[in-house]
């Protein structure tokens, strides 16, 4: 079926099958890398999109559910996004595949309010995984983007 | 301006990059986000038997376009294996659930999934073996009839098969008075009473005999293993995420029957690897599969093939300390029991740094190891962040603390009191040198307030020391580039440990220029000298030395500098003399902690590290090593465990294998141990084998004894049970 998605700002025309998850769209089809699969379940947070900025899940997220909706990813953040300047800031990643998924995560937590302390940072990021192990360096750089 | 000049908040501050560091808005290219125009894709279909022979494939329903490779096709192709050669790109006697027994190809993944579902086998099954103590027993089926060692660079010890039986290599230590002895080539019986060697123990006054476990578990890096390969005027061109791209480059060469000169591997980033992106896993059926269809070709492994592709070796370790009254340490011996799985891998080489490991930072009049590296039938282990240290020095440490009650004196006071110190004498012969066990020992005890005569109830600390691959070769060399600024070529494999960054950080300092003025080059074996490989925590320590080697030869000679440093060494297997290390990574951990008597959690208050770091290169990736380390061993410690069912593994997905999140790390704090002025040590790993056992020696302290990780809340009721019951 073909579809027409909002990206970033875009609106781009794919030709997907009803069950085709977003991630997969995002990467093969819209060119962008920033979405990432590692657990195809919808448990860690690699795959993280925002939708009307939202974070959800794009390997479980079929992708008909997001049309009419603006779709975010790590590369439609403005350049000056002070999450990204604080992940910077504190070196928050080692190898850096599961970060655009925290970036966006903590995107929306900061812009909600709810990061207000260390407890509901690491609550909130509770769906993030991260093998390298950086959460106490994300946590100080969401904890910072939030002040 | 360097970094440490930059303003604290502009762009790029923490890291050598110019402006936002592009790791985290998806700015570098991983493997899986690669490919070669027009590639071909490629699934692995897996055996589902545990032991047994492929008898027939149906592929009547395959359509024309699909390419089929079955053993038929790769008959020709000899075996290989970094320490052994006992693999075959693909096998028609499979051994584990998960075995590549064939491959399809196909234009699309959809198709190639689709067509790999369509294929039907048919087996004769056999008897298989699953735990490593019973693939000891005279009637447990042989994994392998026949252990042939490697050809590759990375045998780099004598083997030590035991043919007949299911073991690939025996290491083992023995100090001097202990040699010469009548002995079984294996002891396979943990309650052996080891007549032979019983001597060693005549001065101890009180001894203490354990048996510890540890499970299997997975790596989970976060980006899958990605492999692309192509055939380019009968060059083999691979681009892969592996940390070993010179042992590769090599492998491919020998099972290929073309000079290594003719195989080229290209290193991007990678999403994580610790220890499961090594030697050949994938990359040998890709380049089959593209020489075969004369196309590229790409292969991407799905999350449950990642999980069954290399796990973490299941041990068993059996300690016996010996102390006098006066708490001074006498003999130890371990017999560690080593489950490698359907194939070696680099197996040996974690039997042989489990034995050394476990015999921890002590002083010892005699010791005794033997360390068993024994095939299954389940999925095979290999290097694992911690890579066999972590499995010993659980067993050792808490033995450590079990022998402290025994004797009634303070744990920490014990440990002092046998410490290796500057100078020293370590059991395979080496003299100590930049010690530091002291200072990490009071820094760990300090982190939980622990007191000599206090109450240490919920508090447990532990120390260890760990060495870094010996022997051990790395070349790196810096060019001028026209534009003015300087290449950095070397081949350390950049994972997320921060690689490329270190590179930089170093060829800037040894330059004496700005780190704006440094490029690294991705590794290509095209293009860079040789390096051994990227693990063991040795890429900073080499290459620093490498580097500065090259900077000097760059500054002398114009326009190409050369750096080449090589660490001489290796251990006899019979005796364990020789070089283990050539310098040792040094840590220790504390823990806080209480125990829910009615559900048995464990809540941490704190867990603490410190490792000697030497000089620091990157004041952020040193922390952000230790901190990944300690999360890594909280959840080894915790939860981790890879779970099987007649040798099919039950729980190779992210929802039912746990790893840490930022829900479990509130207690983590660390401290990374610097000394001006001294050489670089690597720090990968050095925090992940003393939590474990910090953790169990604080969960013991409440009474409850567990023995086998991870402590999960049933382990921990059951060990108090077991405890009252006896």
């Amino acid at each position: 079926m073909n579809l027409t998605l909002r990206v970033n700002g875009r609106s781009v025309d794919v030709d997907v099958e009803p069950t085709t998850m977003l991630v997969d769209v995002l990467r093969d089809q819209v060119g962008l890398t920033g979405p990432r699969v590692t657990c195809g379940v919808g448990l860690c947070g690699t795959c993280t999109v925002l939708l009307d900025g939202e974070p959800v899940s794009g390997c479980i997220l079929m992708t008909p559910l997001a049309v009419g909706k603006e779709i975010t990813t790590v590369e439609g953040l403005p350049e000056d996004d002070r999450v990204v300047a604080c992940f910077d800031k504190h070196h928050a990643f080692q190898c850096g595949f599961c970060i655009p998924g925290m970036v966006l995560t903590a995107r929306e937590m900061v812009d909600k309010g709810h990061a207000g302390d260390r407890e509901e940072i690491r609550e909130g990021l509770g769906g993030n995984l991260c093998r390298c192990g950086c959460y106490l360096k994300i946590i100080d750089a969401i904890e910072e983007a939030a002040r | 301006m360097t970094t440490s000049e930059r303003q604290p908040d502009a762009p790029g501050a923490s890291s050598a990059v110019t402006g936002i560091n592009p790791r985290i808005t998806a700015g570098i290219r991983y493997p899986v986000d690669g490919g070669i125009p027009g590639e071909w894709h490629l699934r692995i279909i897996r055996s589902d038997v545990p032991a047994g022979r492929v008898t027939g494939f149906e592929t009547s329903l395959l359509d024309d376009e699909i390419v089929f490779i079955s053993p038929d096709d790769v008959k020709e192709l000899p075996r290989f294996g970094c320490q052994i050669a006992d693999q075959i790109v693909l096998t028609r006697e499979p051994k584990f659930v998960g075995d590549a027994i064939a491959a399809v190809v196909a234009p699309t993944l959809k198709d190639a999934r689709v067509a790999a579902s369509l294929v039907e086998v048919s087996y004769e099954q056999r008897t298989a073996v699953y735990d490593e103590l019973a693939a000891l027993r005279d009637e447990s089926p042989l994994v392998h009839e026949r252990h042939h060692t490697s050809e590759s660079d990375s045998a780099y010890f004598d083997m030590r098969p035991q043919d007949g039986t299911n073991v690939c290599h025996r290491f083992r230590i023995r100090t001097p008075n202990l040699r010469g002895r009548e002995e079984v080539a294996v002891v396979t019986d943990l309650t052996d009473p080891d007549e032979p060697l019983a001597d060693a123990f005549d001065d101890a006054e009180v001894i203490v005999d354990e048996v510890f476990q540890t499970p299997a578990a997975a790596h989970v890096p976060m980006e899958p293993h990605a492999a692309n390969a192509q055939w380019v005027d009968g060059r083999l061109e691979v681009v892969t995420g592996t940390q070993t791209p010179f042992n590769m480059r090599q492998d491919l060469a020998g099972i290929f029957g073309i000079a290594a000169e003719d195989v080229r591997i290209v290193v991007p980033p990678m999403g994580g690897a610790f220890g499961a992106k090594t030697f050949i896993r994938t990359e040998a059926i890709t380049a089959l599969a593209a020489r075969l269809t004369g196309r590229p070709v790409r292969c991407v492994l799905d999350r449950d093939e990642v999980f069954n592709e290399v796990t973490r070796h299941p041990a068993t370790v059996r300690v016996r300390l010996g102390a006098k009254k006066d708490g001074t340490f006498v003999a130890k011996r371990i017999w560690a029991y080593v489950n490698t799985g359907a194939y070696a891998d680099c197996g040996p080489g974690v039997a042989q740094k489990m034995g050394y490991a476990g015999v921890g930072p002590y002083r010892f009049d005699h010791v005794a190891v033997d360390s068993y590296c024994i095939y299954t039938n389940l999925p095979p282990g290999g290097a694992f962040r911690g890579y066999g240290a972590m499995q010993s020095v659980w067993a050792s440490e808490r033995v450590v603390d079990m022998m402290a009650d025994q004797l009634g004196v303070d744990a920490v006071e014990l440990r002092r009191q046998n410490l290796l110190r500057e100078g020293d004498t370590f059991c395979t012969g080496e003299v100590m040198h930049d010690a530091h066990f002291e200072e990490l020992l009071d820094d760990a005890a300090a982190a939980v307030d622990w007191k000599r005569d206090g109450d240490r109830a919920g508090k447990g600390v532990a120390i260890m020391l760990k060495g870094m691959q010996t022997p051990s070769t790395a070349e790196a060399r810096i060019e001028l580039l026209p534009d003015g600024r300087y290449e950095v070529q070397a081949a350390t494999a950049d994972m997320g440990q921060g690689a490329s960054e270190m590179l930089t950080r170093l060829a800037a300092e040894n330059l004496k220029c700005e780190t704006d003025q440094i490029v690294v080059c991705v590794p290509d074996t095209d293009r860079v000298p040789y390096d051994t490989r990227t693990t063991s925590s040795r890429s900073t320590h080499m290459m620093s030395r490498a580097l500065e080697e090259a900077a000097r030869d760059l500054i002398e000679h114009g326009r190409v500098g050369h750096g080449h440093v090589s660490n001489d060494g290796g251990l006899d297997p019979d005796t364990g003399q020789g070089v283990a290390s050539s310098h040792w990574h040094q840590g220790s951990a504390s823990a806080d902690l209480v125990v829910d008597e009615d559900t048995g959690v464990i809540a941490l208050s704190t867990l603490y590290a410190s490792s000697y770091a030497g000089k620091v290169v990157n004041k952020h990736g040193a922390e952000l090593q230790q901190e990944g380390s300690m999360t890594l061993g909280l959840g080894t410690a915790l939860f981790e465990e890879l779970q099987f069912t007649e040798g099919q593994m039950t729980n190779p997905n992210l929802s039912d294998y746990n790893i840490a999140s930022a829900l479990d790390v509130a207690s983590i704090s660390h401290r990374v141990m610097e000394l001006p002025g001294a050489e670089v040590h690597g720090l990968g790993e050095t925090a992940v084998p003393p939590v474990p056992p910090a953790i169990g020696n604080a969960v013991a302290s409440l009474g409850y004894d567990v023995r086998q990780l991870p402590m999960t809340p049933e382990r921990v009721l059951d060990a108090r049970r077991e405890q009252e019951e006896s």
